[in-house]
């Protein structure tokens, strides 16, 4: 990380954040995608960061593949999915806008809390870019619970990922290549099979809308 | 070796298996020849752990007396739900029901499950053990919806989304331990061992909340309550010889990660804390099952509800310690034997009743003469009944409980007898009913019969008679979770 000055990764872990904010609000499934792009590009910079120093070449095929699957390959099948359904607007989330403000904030005070104060500890570099990617988790989190859409539902993992890679990163964590590669692997054959999960909801019940499968009620 | 063969064995008959281009026969030879090759060199390294306390190849693989308790249960499963698998979709292809790709598919994916547990088990690295696990819910998502009806693929949807957010929240959990040992250098493979080690310098404090999202994480894998939503489903929709394994050997593999953990947790000086945590989740698991039970209307559900419970029982007893460690151990054995019991039973009845519910299949006793007999024993079994094994294990495990936690073995024993209630009522009215007259009695092929027949023996001689050999094993496993 030593490549990158603070104020720089703040901003990075700043987008972090912000990202999976935003996710939840937005109404198109093109510009979720394109957030989670987003998301993903700040933490392909700090993963590059990280490992300057000790480039093998296994590490650089390790990082070139999670770039790969984070920026193109997962947008890519989304974008397929949206474009092959005609979908456009996203399905609305459990709860309304006014009551996820008030949830994210309760969970972004957590962040203050005790819980907080056992992990700061870890820190590597600025406790503040901790903070942020423990907030990212949580919101991530409440992301993939909150929302209705099948496609949002799979963002919100993935952005749930992202947080804890970037927690990871802020707390001095680096994984060994080899193990880089298996997670890269689990989290594109995910991509691929929610992909496909989602195109076969969206052909038995005409929707992405999750709460509207109920045939398991017996 | 034993070790490589293990994973290089199920990894070819996947292979081989996706390679054929339309002789179903080829897919079953393959299933044949892997799961006994698969059980042959667990049984090796079983054997290794029992000379040597440890089985190891490279640096990166190795399996203790913990381990070893868990994969000799996993290979056993495993080689019973193949050989039953080759008969079911045999009946399921005969019934028009699949065709030739979907039982290439079926068996591409069951060789891919087997080697995903197979490598939770033998991986020294924590997170190795996090990609089996993840990689075990990629493998049998569409496995779940099998079928393709839009209830299994609701039940395949909620068992993808559930696991993989609760293995993520295991994932960072991991790394908040892993975080320990980084102190002193990231550079390095962290394994079980180093973790536990350093675990000592770990702040108690961050232990803790590591154990909490690992138990969380895990723990939805496990299905213990309140995670455990998708447990029931999952299980329920699966083909049977999937759903055996699900709750027969995954739900230990889940369970084997968590108690890897206890460990490291342990060291840090978190003991108590994840005592307590265990006993709460246990108890909730319990309570949740039994009332749910004794309202159930669908048998296979029933049987998975079931698995929630007994993984309740085994977290009960690790969480008591000390006997209840030993027997918990034992309890996920004799339970894997007994749920893979019920749930070839469950195929057998699906089969013949084209139907999962309680009040659609009636006289089993008099269609189906052996699978009535073994339904009724795996019944017996699962409830606790002596003088079968899981009677002993509950015994033990309460016992355990009795001078630490008198309350909640009462209360545990009131949600046991409500347990059996449930079942007597469900179990009873399938099997001592009149059959419908348009409905032929007899089973279907030897091959749904041999492998619940012969667990159903292995399984009343184990309660009998437990060998010296693997009741040092599990004293030696109980020995490493009670530090």
């Amino acid at each position: 990380m030593s490549y990158l000055n603070e104020t720089t990764m703040l901003a990075l872990a700043t987008v972090i954040f912000a990202a999976a904010g935003l996710l939840h609000f937005t109404q198109k499934y093109s510009s979720s995608i394109r957030l989670y792009m987003l998301q993903s590009c700040a933490i392909s910079v700090l993963l590059i960061a990280s490992a300057f120093d000790r480039l093998t070449p296994l590490l650089v095929v390790a990082i070139t593949a999670t770039i790969t699957v984070k920026v193109l390959i997962a947008p890519y099948f989304f974008f397929g999915l949206i474009k092959r359904h005609e979908l456009k607007f996203s399905v609305s989330a459990y709860l309304n806008t006014p009551v996820t403000l008030v949830a994210i904030a309760a969970l972004l005070l957590l962040t203050r809390s005790d819980l907080f104060s056992s992990l700061a500890g870890l820190a590597a570099v600025d406790e503040k870019l901790l903070r942020l990617a423990f907030a990212t988790i949580l919101i991530s989190l409440f992301l993939s619970i909150n929302r209705r859409g099948a496609l949002s539902q799979v963002l919100g993992i993935l952005s749930l990922e992202n947080g804890i890679v970037a927690f990871a990163l802020f707390a001095g964590l680096e994984e060994s290549p080899g193990f880089q590669l298996g997670i890269t692997f689990n989290i594109l054959i995910l991509v691929v099979i929610a992909t496909v999960f989602a195109s076969m909801i969206f052909r038995k019940f005409g929707s992405l809308d999750v709460s509207t499968m109920k045939k398991l009620k017996d | 070796m034993a070790l490589v063969i293990l994973l290089a064995t199920p990894l070819l008959a996947a292979l081989s298996t996706l390679a054929v281009r339309s002789r179903a026969a080829l897919l079953e030879v393959f299933a044949a020849i892997a799961a006994p090759v698969e059980f042959a060199a667990a049984a090796m390294i079983v054997v290794d752990v029992i000379g040597n306390g440890k089985s190891e190849y490279g640096s990166y693989l190795a399996v203790d007396s913990l381990g070893a308790v868990v994969l000799i249960t996993v290979a056993l499963v495993g080689l019973a739900a193949s050989f039953y698998s080759i008969g079911y979709l045999r009946e399921e292809v005969r019934k028009g029901i699949i065709g030739f790709s979907r039982v290439r598919q079926y068996f591409a994916l069951l060789h891919l499950f087997l080697l995903a547990m197979f490598f939770a088990i033998l991986t020294l690295s924590p997170i190795g053990m996090w990609i089996a696990i993840e990689a075990t819910t990629l493998s049998t998502a569409f496995l779940i919806s099998f079928y393709n009806k839009p209830s299994s693929m609701e039940a395949a949807w909620k068992y993808l989304i559930i696991n993989s957010i609760g293995l993520l929240l295991g994932f960072f959990g991991t790394l908040l331990f892993l975080a320990s040992s980084a102190e002193s250098g990231m550079d390095r493979f962290i394994d079980w061992g180093v973790l536990t080690r350093e675990a000592a310098g770990m702040n108690p404090m961050l232990a803790k909340i590591a154990f909490i999202f690992v138990l969380i994480g895990y723990g939805t894998k496990v299905g213990l309550a309140p995670m455990h939503t998708w447990l029931p489903d999952a299980h329920s929709k699966a083909p049977s010889p999937i759903s055996a394994l699900l709750s027969g050997a995954l739900l230990n593999v889940a369970m084997l990660a968590i108690l890897k953990f206890k460990i490291v947790s342990d060291a840090a000086g978190a003991a108590d804390f994840s005592r307590n945590l265990l006993i709460y989740f246990g108890v909730i698991s319990i309570a949740i099952a039994a009332f749910i039970i004794i309202l159930q209307k669908n048998y296979k559900r029933l049987f998975a509800y079931s698995s929630i419970e007994h993984m309740g029982i085994a977290a009960l007893g690790f969480g008591f310690g000390g006997l209840g460690t030993f027997a918990a151990l034992l309890h996920m054995i004799y339970h894997s034997l007994a749920k893979s019991i019920l749930f070839f039973a469950a195929g057998n009845m699906f089969v013949k009743y084209s139907s999962t519910k309680i009040a659609r299949v009636k006289g089993v006793l008099t269609a189906l003469p052996v699978t009535g007999v073994v339904l009724l024993i795996g019944f017996l079994a699962i409830t606790g009944m002596p003088p079968f094994g899981i009677f002993i294990t509950e015994f033990y495990i309460l016992s355990a409980g009795i001078g630490g936690h008198l309350p909640v073995v009462v209360g545990v024993l009131l949600l046991l007898v409500l347990v059996f209630a449930g079942f007597l009522r469900h179990v009873t009215g399938m099997s001592f009913s009149e059959a419908p007259e348009s409905l032929l009695s007899g089973e279907s092929n030897y091959l749904t019969l041999v492998p619940p027949v012969l667990l159903v023996f292995l399984f009343v001689a184990a309660g009998f008679y437990l060998p010296e050999s693997l009741n040092s094993l599990i004293n030696a496993a109980a020995a490493l979770i009670n530090g």
